[in-house]
């Protein structure tokens, strides 16, 4: 329990951390800060609409501990602000329109390739010098070197434009109407296909390498020795001896990982013009809507401290010493 | 040391790829067949013996500005890649050297900035900054990405400051600094240099990504601007697949080189890594229980 509330405190400081950033930053930079926060809305916005933004962001005619404070009220009632390209949505409700398509692209991928990645990387180090190690890890590895922005524009290229069997993007067909039929459902597996193809792709190689060089070094521990003189199969040294074991530094990675898969994500959209994050904050950003780029740095730390927060719960049930 | 190195024959392959693209970046202009930014061809001309890899949208000739993009991209890379090593290698010893409240401190703040993910944050300040030239942009990775050398850094500190040597020294009334820089960092020369190579993958990856999404400078060149260029003038669907190809292809090997020369460093740091090549016989006597270590 004294870990789990430790580091609960940890995420409560880092989200602070992330919040402070937001608010410094306009202030820092040469200029007006209000000015340079708000030059795109031009005459976007009506007067009050502007006048709820400055109040958000903590522009108030106060000294600056003062303005600190009026800003981090914002942000802890989760008041975002408004979005200036999306207006009159507010930057939550563009936020939260975009992340499910996210979620699922990030979710989806990441559980593909950890699974596939971790399995493999058994393999590779169960038989290691053998043809599948020898080629399969360097192979993944250079995968992993790919980035996600090639894969996608690669992909993009050749199963949708060139060979036509997949959509070239959107997240469902523009004939459908929106909701929980069978016809919406499998468009939104198909359109997901690609996508989530790609992310997976750039993340199998980090778990395979993971794994297996966390099960080497654990295969020349005594307990593995000891399994084997006591004439243990095969399959249970491999999984449950030492394959269990090498699984707690890969899911910390697992977990660590998510963020790299968040920016992945984002990129992924954008080749797709998928619906999520990527794509709205790409919108965003080419309207300079600094509100709608300030929420997504929130939104995002929070889905990394929420993903760090299931690892932890995870750890300590996969690992007895922590439970105390 | 770098004779080992070459010995391996994955980080063999990747050193010479990534010399090859050095090669290319440094000799750009005595190589490049045209100006990049001259207009050499009709718009989005196809791949032919005299434009090797086609023409962009404005008729540049793309193997050109392929070779002259590599110099900013690599540029950019090995600048951040330097930023990203000596700020992370100076809070990882520093923790792990001192210990008590300064390890605690700077500990704390290495694990928050793993938390808070990279990419949006360096999303809002090159959004902040405005249009980035490549040089900020080095900055912005080099200040945001130094989390992971910090702590790999750190903990492999924690063990050698248990090692009779450091003790010796220390006894000896030797200043912490020389400790530091004579004892410890020539030790860790290994893990830094694997998170120096990994930094500078990352850093080429995320200037291109950052690029690509308009943060960039657009008047730069570079394969990410290239990439830019080519998303905005619908390159891949009109069927100009060249523009996109050749930088992506670049981005690929030269990142693929790289890893391998890490691949090649875990291996000669950590030998029950190493793929031996073991005859056949012996293997299968291996395989069947004696040495599962």
């Amino acid at each position: 329990m004294a870990f789990l509330l430790r580091r609960i405190a940890f995420y409560i400081a880092a989200f602070l951390v992330a919040a402070t950033f937001n608010f410094l930053l306009p202030r820092l930079l040469p200029g007006d800060p209000v000015e340079t926060m708000f030059a795109q809305s031009g005459t976007a916005l009506p007067p009050e609409s502007m006048a709820a933004l400055r109040a958000t962001f903590g522009f108030i005619d106060q000294p600056l501990p003062l303005q600190y404070a009026r800003y981090l009220a914002s942000v802890f009632t989760w008041d975002l602000g408004l979005s200036i390209k999306f207006h009159p949505l507010t930057v939550n409700e563009v936020l939260w329109r975009a992340l499910p398509w996210t979620l699922l692209l990030v979710l989806t991928s990441s559980l593909l390739a950890f699974s596939v990645g971790s399995l493999a990387g058994v393999a590779a180090a169960w038989r290691r010098g053998g043809r599948f190690d020898s080629f399969g890890a360097p192979a993944a590895l250079m995968l992993q070197a790919v980035p996600p922005l090639v894969t996608s524009l690669v992909a993009l290229y050749v199963f949708a434009i060139e060979f036509k069997i997949l959509p070239t993007g959107f997240a469902w067909g523009a004939e459908l109407d929106p909701g929980w039929t069978l016809a919406f459902m499998a468009s939104v597996a198909q359109h997901a296909i690609l996508p989530v193809a790609t992310l997976a792709l750039a993340q199998i190689g980090g778990y395979l390498i993971t794994m297996r060089n966390s099960m080497i070094n654990l295969l020349g521990e005594d307990y593995i020795v000891l399994g084997t003189a006591k004439g243990l199969g095969d399959r249970r040294l491999r999984f449950a001896y030492a394959g269990l074991n090498a699984l707690l530094p890969a899911m910390t990675s697992f977990a660590m990982s998510l963020g790299a898969v968040f920016g992945g994500s984002l990129i992924t959209e954008i080749v797709f013009n998928y619906p999520g994050l990527g794509y709205t904050l790409f919108q965003g950003i080419a309207a300079r809507d600094y509100p709608l780029i300030q929420g997504q740095l929130l939104i995002m730390t929070l889905a990394m401290l929420a993903a760090n927060f299931i690892a932890d719960l995870l750890t300590v049930a996969l690992d007895p010493r922590l439970r105390g | 040391m770098l004779k080992t190195l070459l010995r391996n024959r994955k980080a063999a392959f990747g050193a010479t790829l990534v010399a090859l693209f050095l090669g290319l970046a440094i000799a750009a202009p005595l190589l490049a067949p045209y100006a990049p930014n001259q207009r050499a061809a009709r718009p989005h001309e196809q791949p032919s013996s005299e434009h090797v890899l086609g023409s962009t949208r404005m008729g540049r000739d793309v193997l050109s500005q392929t070779i002259h993009g590599g110099r900013t991209s690599l540029l950019v890379g090995f600048a951040a890649g330097l930023i990203v090593t000596v700020i992370g290698v100076g809070i990882g010893v520093t923790a792990g050297y001192f210990g008590g409240r300064v390890d605690e401190a700077l500990n704390l703040l290495t694990n928050i900035s793993l938390v808070i993910p990279n990419l949006p944050l360096m999303l809002v300040l090159a959004a902040f900054l405005g249009q980035t030239s490549p040089f900020v942009i080095a900055a912005i990775i080099g200040l945001t990405s130094w989390g992971w050398g910090a702590r790999v850094v750190r903990a492999q500190t924690l063990s050698l400051r248990q090692r009779d040597y450091v003790l010796a020294a220390e006894l000896l009334g030797e200043p912490a600094w020389r400790i530091i820089l004579v004892e410890l960092i020539p030790n860790l020369i290994s893990i830094i240099g694997f998170n120096f190579i990994g930094s500078v993958l990352y850093a080429v990856i995320t200037e291109a990504t950052l690029e690509f999404l308009g943060l960039g400078d657009p008047m730069a060149l570079s394969w990410g601007t290239m990439l830019y260029h080519a998303q905005t003038t619908s390159a891949l669907r009109v069927g100009a697949w060249w523009e996109v190809v050749a930088p992506s292809l670049a981005l690929a090997l030269f990142g693929s080189g790289l890893s391998l020369v890490n691949f090649g460093i875990d291996e000669i740091a950590n030998p029950r890594l190493r793929s031996l090549r073991v005859p056949k016989k012996l293997r299968a006597a291996a395989l069947h229980g004696l040495a599962t270590r």
